[in-house]
């Protein structure tokens, strides 16, 4: 006899990042309707990013609601109660191959009365179409074993005893199957054939944050302006706190009556869900920004909302008790951008090295302060010392009788340090530097080539 | 670049040379070279903790005004860092103590010293020069004064490093508050300023970091050269410069001094060295004669006797015959080959087998000469597997203070040039190793930039232009030491200290010390080793005669089989030789048929003739056709007569010309050997003009035809490195002799021999066992019921010999698994597989090799049944009875298909290496055969310069250096093989499916002669996607 057929659940995913357990939610409550049951497995060969794979779902909730994901290149659909409504299981295949082709994705498809056979068979590439569960084992028999996705070894194991396909391994004694093979390899196998059930999670589309705000008369002050989006970005911030996200940026859209809608595009050095902050920096962004005409409207959207777990916040006041210098380190790199261009802002680096132009190099702001410290530590010190201030490129010097000449002569009062370094990357330098002072008593740092024409250069000022 | 008259003088007391592996960028011989130009009065070669380069330093500066310091450079744990330089014997052998003491302590290639160590063997005697840190630490001077005063000094290195001059005042206050004198020296790593690209390149090779991401590890300057002297007195005070040549004055060690003598405790008491080796050699006389020696051959004793006695060699002789002995009485097999062979002593003494009646004229001045004042070689071969038993009899012996391995050093090589530097320039570990693949025949000179194209690699990028530069000085002649290794066998056995002598450190490999010169270096001082090698052939012998000898209660021996039996030479002239020592090889096996062997003679020249001297020289041809009387054998005098009538008029061996240079041009023997040894070194040195005119001259004088002398001097250089010396090949001859007679009428036992040996040879266990099935032995599987550890030999029903293959043939089985399997089936024989693995212990690892190697089908039948139940057995629990394990309890038969023969096969092969069923091609004759692809057997009915098509798998690819590009492929189908030549042109065209294939089309021109086959390669197919998984792997020679 066999078992009763239990019921694929259908697991609806929370909102992404989530803290609420998950709980199987039966769709079904009749065994006849359960037999019933028709899956369709779409396979992407070629794999999908995951954004393609959600929009691919995305698409097919037109044809379903119960759709279900299967990452990396795995897309599942309940289709029995659909077929009514797109004229057969052929129409719905053709029109879901469409749906992937308008995404640019090549598909395979299959259907069976499990998930998993018809995701195998999708895999396999072999187009089935089993409607009914007395056809399944025969059609599955054929399949080799790398469509269930076992561990390497398994599959090799298996091999080796000649076991290559589905249905060698489903003549396989149960019992001796699970002893050598692990309990979890049969029970894929038993998922496959329907005799134990499946629960797939449910593909939930998602998250984006976009309110508007219709204003009561037209705007033209920009602090009226931030006063009416202040209730937006509180908005914004309740929406990413109950979903313990955070952005990395939003964009603030201000819609007038005829120019087109005014954007202004916010990003942070950080991810955050600091409704205060949202409404600081927008303030810093709104004050640079022209406005061609009065605002009737406006729009707050966040689409890339990232997952953030809730930090502990600081007991003490930034400086108190050396309270995070490196969190108001953002705050400022933040404002800076925000006043002087994004392209204003530069990290230094320091490198080792002994060609004084590749000692030091500009990047972008480090995320804490502390970290570039620690890198500056680690570079040796120079056996002499060097000018904070370099000039790029070095600037040549008239010389004469052989001696350097820059508003007058200058006087060497260094022994040389001669520098041969770079030779593996085409700036190679081969110099002998001095520290010289001229007439007004300012110290220099100049050097002499070591190759012909043996030019001076000045290539510092000391401070 | 002028010595500077007015230049002061000057001595280097601290250099490194590229000895100071990855550090130093120069050799030693240019460091000396370079010093003695700029009119340095001395030079310190100071590698670190090692003297290495010293011997080569030494060679270099013999002939020049400058003197040579013997020092080294160390840097204790604590970070103190000092050069010791040797003032006589006494302190170079304080020196030599310390560093062997600081290298036997550390792992190979490092070495480690501390404080305490310099206390209780510091280098006594030496000058010590301390090397202060950047930041100066008074304390170290303080305790370098304390114990080596007065001989402390502190090295005042000014490198152009932007505070020199504070340096120097920090440096002299030091001193003046001590009362040490300072010293200028220039922590030399390389001989030129140009030498700072690689420099720096091996810095990121040391230290495994890219070049570009060094930063201030990198030495900020070239500054580190042999500066010329007129700069260093613009840079240091005078009497700085004055007091590195006073201090060098001082320094008088120099290694002509060294002596050194053999271990003369082998003497019983009451007998000298002499009158013992005589005796030994009576003894020896009257087993090798027992009816008395010919009067000749008793002169030829007599004069070496007398010629060993004069240059105190006895004590040498007494060694190598101490340890022949020692391995008679412990059953290893051994024989002497190379110059010894040339020696009636050693004959006498067992050193080796060759009777010099039967070698004809044996020219003993190639062993030794009183001339030449260099010691003797004495080679010998033991058995591969059983040598580190005589090793180890040799460290016990002696102790590890007086005996130790001759070290070899390893140098750079185009692969490992390219790969090393590829790292240094940030290449990713398979961008390198894919750069050396590319250029792994490069010669170190122009780039094949195609080849480089076709690999990936932009031709056009700066960073490739750097590179290969820097390759190519690595590579150059003599080549970039890398490390040091240990020789082959090369062993030095002292009277006194060795470590007095050369220090000695610890080899890669454990229970194993090797001394820091190598061979090279150990000639050039005149100190006398004994090599000890290992001859897998010898393992085979023994092996094959303890088998046959138990199989029909006969005893046979070494060199105790009946002599010159037709039977064998008839086999031998088929190029029926697969596994015979030496003649196995695709080469050999083309010349067998042309030269038909048929007495012991013909197997010495067969051996020697095959080789790219005899090749180059062009004397093969003209020797097979004076053999076959197609040209009339004539000689250009007479006592070139006596020279070469053993050979038909035509200098095979090396000993030859040497002879006819005395004969015919007048040489004495000593000169005669200089030529010898300038033979072996013109295409280093182009040592040979000298020789030339004195060769031709010579000839000339004595009438002899100027065609016929140039020949001579053409044969001469063809013979190269190459020239295989007679007394070689005579003692080689004669273990051919004894394993193709074995072969020949015991198949079975030889076969089974070899594979006990394995690795060993030119044939893979797949190929010897092919062999030895088509002459008719019944070849058996592997099974856990039947097979030891070895293979073995088996009765038949009518008696004859069957070869049962051993469980050594499964792969990653583990002989302790093996060894208890054994074991557990002595006591009662295996029930099921489970009670295999419960009985023998063994783990799933060994049951899944066994069930792979298809060895468990007697219990479980095919191999899929077998895997079902190996998966199944359990763990064997240590207190559970096997009864009681889960396992037990029956779970069903499986449904499992039996494999297929493909599948078979290729299981066969993963797991074996082998298979005992059909050759791989049977299964796609079919298919190959609509393809119009023929097989072996019929290519050899076709006609000479037919067109034909073929495919095999390819068994070998060589590339010998001589053969100027060619390569020679061995195919193998079901019935047979095809030897095949791929002209440079078609190999250069079709790279990827000479060298990838393993499965292999070959479509071309047939050669058919004498009997012998080549097919010459016009197009190449890989169509290793036929064979599936099928897991062959050629092996490749280069």
């Amino acid at each position: 006899m066999r078992p009763r057929r239990s019921l694929p659940l259908l697991v609806p995913a929370a909102p992404a990042p989530c803290a609420v357990p998950l709980r199987g939610v039966a769709l079904a409550t009749g065994a006849a309707r359960t037999a019933a049951e028709l899956w369709l497995g779409v396979h992407l060969p070629g794999g999908a990013a995951g954004a393609q794979l959600a929009a691919l779902a995305e698409r097919a909730q037109r044809f379903t609601p119960r759709v279900s994901l299967e990452p990396p290149d795995g897309l599942l659909l309940e289709v029995r109660g659909s077929l009514h409504l797109f004229a057969g299981i052929g129409a719905l295949r053709a029109a879901l191959l469409g749906e992937c082709r308008g995404l640019q994705l090549q598909a395979q498809l299959a259907c069976a009365p499990t998930p998993f056979a018809a995701l195998c068979g999708a895999r396999a590439g072999r187009s089935f179409e089993i409607l009914e569960p007395a056809q399944l084992i025969g059609q599955l028999t054929p399949l080799p074993l790398t469509v269930l996705r076992w561990p390497e070894d398994t599959v090799a194991r298996l091999g080796r005893l000649g076991v290559r396909t589905v249905g060698a391994a489903l003549r396989l004694p149960r019992a001796g199957f699970a002893r050598r093979f692990g309990p979890a390899a049969l029970a894929t196998l038993d998922r496959l054939t329907g005799r134990a059930p499946e629960v797939r999670a449910a593909f939930a589309p998602g998250v984006r944050f976009r309110r508007r705000r219709e204003l009561d008369c037209e705007l033209t002050s920009h602090a009226r302006l931030l006063a009416a989006l202040t209730p937006l970005c509180a908005e914004l911030g309740a929406f990413l706190d109950a979903r313990q996200c955070g952005v990395t940026e939003f964009e603030c859209r201000l819609v007038h009556r005829q120019h087109p809608a005014t954007c202004c595009l916010v990003r942070l050095a950080a991810p955050s869900a600091d409704a205060q902050r949202f409404i600081a920096l927008l303030g810093e962004h709104l004050a640079a920004l022209p406005l061609p005409e009065a605002v009737r409207a406006c729009e707050l959207r966040a689409a890339r909302v990232v997952a953030q777990p809730p930090q502990a916040a600081c007991l003490w006041q930034p400086g108190e008790h050396g309270g995070s210098l490196a969190r108001e380190a953002c705050g400022l790199i933040e404002r800076l951008r925000a006043r002087l261009g994004p392209e204003a802002i530069h990290g230094l680096t320091f490198l080792e090295g002994h060609r004084p132009e590749h000692a030091w190099s500009l990047g972008p702001p480090p995320a804490t302060l502390g970290a570039q410290a620690r890198s500056h530590a680690a570079a040796a010190a120079p056996p002499t010392p060097r000018p904070l201030w370099l000039l790029a490129p070095p600037q040549p010097l008239a010389a004469s009788q052989g001696w350097p000449r820059r508003r007058g002569p200058l006087r060497l009062v260094s022994e040389p340090e001669r520098i041969e370094s770079g030779w593996w990357d085409g700036a190679e330098i081969a110099r002998d530097y001095y520290t010289a002072v001229d007439a007004h008593g300012v110290r220099l740092w100049v050097f002499r080539e070591r190759r012909a024409p043996h030019g001076w250069f000045l290539h510092g000022v000391f401070g | 670049m002028t010595a500077g008259g007015a230049a002061p003088a000057y001595a280097e007391l601290h250099c490194l040379s590229n000895f100071t592996f990855l550090r130093g960028a120069s050799h030693p011989h240019e460091l000396i070279e370079q010093a003695d130009a700029l009119g340095y009065r001395a030079l310190a070669l100071t590698d670190e903790c090692s003297v290495a380069g010293v011997v080569r330093a030494h060679m270099a500066a013999k002939n020049r005004q400058l003197r040579l310091i013997v020092g080294a450079e160390f840097r204790l744990a604590c970070g103190l860092r000092f050069v010791a330089l040797a003032t006589g014997r006494s302190s170079y052998a304080r020196l030599c103590r310390l560093i062997s003491r600081g290298r036997r302590a550390a792992a190979k290639g490092g070495y480690a010293l501390t404080r305490a160590d310099l206390e209780a063997a510091g280098p006594a005697g030496c000058f010590v020069l301390w090397l202060p840190a950047p930041q100066p630490q008074p304390e170290e001077l303080h305790w370098l004064h304390e114990r080596f005063a007065p001989r402390v000094r502190i090295a005042v290195e000014l490198l152009c490093g932007g505070a020199d001059r504070a340096r120097l005042a920090t440096l002299a206050a030091l001193g003046a508050q001590r009362g040490v004198p300072l010293v200028a020296s220039g922590d030399v790593h390389m001989h030129v300023r140009a030498r700072r690209q690689l420099q720096d390149a091996l810095t990121a090779i040391r230290l495994n970091v890219p070049i570009a991401q060094l930063g201030s590890r990198l030495y900020p300057n070239g500054e580190r050269h042999l500066r010329e002297r007129a700069r260093l007195a613009r840079l240091y005070p005078p009497p700085l410069l004055a007091a590195s040549v006073e201090l060098a004055q001082e320094c008088h060690f120099s290694l002509d001094e060294l002596r050194y003598e053999y271990p003369r405790e082998l003497v019983p008491a009451g007998e000298t060295p002499g009158s013992y080796l005589r005796r030994l050699t009576e003894e020896g006389a009257r087993r090798r004669w027992p009816g008395g020696m010919p009067p000749a051959e008793r002169r030829a004793l007599e004069h070496e006797l007398e010629l060993i006695e004069e240059l105190h060699y006895e004590p040498y002789f007494l060694t190598v015959q101490d340890i022949v002995a020692f391995a008679r009485r412990h059953g290893i097999l051994c024989q002497g080959r190379g110059s010894a062979a040339n020696s009636r002593v050693c004959y006498c003494l067992g050193v080796t087998s060759v009777d010099p009646q039967r070698g004809a004229a044996l020219l003993f001045e190639r062993f030794i000469s009183r001339e030449r004042n260099e010691p003797p070689d004495i080679d010998i071969d033991f058995e591969h597997e059983r040598r580190e038993e005589v090793l180890q009899y040799v460290y016990d012996k002696y102790g590890r203070a007086r005996a130790a391995l001759a070290a070899t050093v390893i140098t750079y090589r185009p692969r490992s040039a390219l790969r090393d530097l590829g790292k240094a320039f940030g290449l990713t570990l398979a961008d390198s190793a894919r750069l050396a693949k590319v250029m792994q025949w490069w010669d170190g000179r122009a780039a094949i930039p195609e080849r480089l194209r076709e690999a990936g690699f932009d031709t056009d990028c700066a960073w490739l232009a750097r590179l290969l530069p820097l390759a190519a000085e690595l590579v150059a002649l003599p080549g970039f030491p890398r490390h040091l290794s240990q020789h082959v066998g090369g062993f030095v056995i002292a009277e006194g200290l060795l470590e007095e002598l050369v220090p000695i450190e610890n080899a890669a490999m454990p229970g194993r010390t090797v001394v820091q010169w190598d061979k090279d270096d150990l000639n050039d001082l005149g100190l006398l080793k004994v090599d000890l090698l290992a001859l897998g052939m010898l393992t085979a012998l023994r092996r094959a005669f303890v088998l046959v000898n138990e199989f029909r209660g006969t005893r046979h021996a070494l060199g105790e089989l009946p002599a010159e039996d037709p039977g064998v030479y008839d086999m031998l002239g088929r190029a029926d030789t697969v596994g015979v020592f030496q003649i196995e090889s695709r080469a050999q096996m083309a010349m067998l048929p042309r030269l038909k062997p048929r007495c012991y003679y013909d197997l010495v020249i067969e051996v020697a003739i095959v080789r790219p001297g005899p090749i180059q020289g062009d004397m093969v041809h003209p020797y097979l056709r004076r053999r076959s009387g197609a040209e009339a054998v004539d000689y250009p005098g007479e006592e070139v007569r006596a020279v070469l009538h053993r050979t038909l008029g035509v200098p095979i061996f090396q000993e030859q010309v040497m002879q006819i240079a005395i004969v015919a041009a007048g040489f004495t023997p000593g000169e005669a050997d200089a030529l010898r040894r300038a033979m072996g070194a013109w295409k280093k040195t182009g040592g040979l003009d000298p020789f030339r005119e004195r060769l031709l001259q010579g000839m000339r004088a004595r009438n002899y035809p100027e065609e016929f002398a140039q020949r001579i001097y053409q044969q001469m250089l063809g013979f190269g490195e190459y020239g295989f010396p007679e007394s070689h090949s005579l003692s080689f001859a004669l273990l051919v002799y004894d394993s193709a007679w074995l072969k020949c009428y015991e198949p079975a036992a030889f076969t089974c021999a070899l594979l006990n040996s394995q690795p060993m040879g030119f044939y893979a266990p797949a190929q010897l066992v092919r062999d030895a099935r088509a002459h008719d032995v019944e070849v058996r599987a592997v099974d856990v019921c039947a097979s030891g550890w070895d293979s073995s030999l088996e009765r038949r029903a009518d008696g004859a010999p069957a070869l049962r293959l051993g469980l050594r043939m499964v792969k990653s089985l583990s002989q302790a698994g093996a060894g208890r399997l054994g074991a557990a089936r002595g006591s009662c024989p295996f029930a099921s597989v489970q009670d295999l693995a419960a009985r023998a212990a063994l783990d799933r690892g060994d049951l899944e090799a066994l069930a792979a190697a298809g060895a468990l089908a007697a219990l479980s039948g095919n191999r899929h049944l077998a895997f079902w139940e190996v998966a199944g057995t359990d763990r064997a629990l240590p207190l559970a009875p096997a009864a009681l394990s889960p396992a037990s309890r029956s779970e069903g038969q499986p449904l499992l298909r039996a494999p297929t023969e493909g599948e078979a096969l290729v299981a066969d092969y993963a797991a074996l290496g082998l298979t005992l069923g059909r050759h791989p091609l049977a299964l796609l004759r079919t298919r190959l055969e609509a393809e119009a692809l023929l097989p072996a057997q019929r290519l050899r009915a076709a006609p000479d310069r037919a067109r034909v098509r073929t495919a095999g798998i390819v068994l070998m690819r060589q590339r010998p250096a001589t053969a100027s590009g060619v390569t020679f492929l061995t195919l193998e189908d079901e019935s047979g093989q095809v030897n095949v030549i791929v002209w440079e042109r078609v190999g250069r065209e079709q790279r990827r499916a000479l060298l990838e294939s393993r499965l292999l089309e070959v479509h071309g021109e047939l050669q058919q002669q004498d009997g012998v086959m080549h097919l010459i390669a016009r197009r190449l197919i890989d169509r290793s996607a036929l064979l599936g998984q099928l897991l062959t792997r050629s092996r490749d020679f280069h």
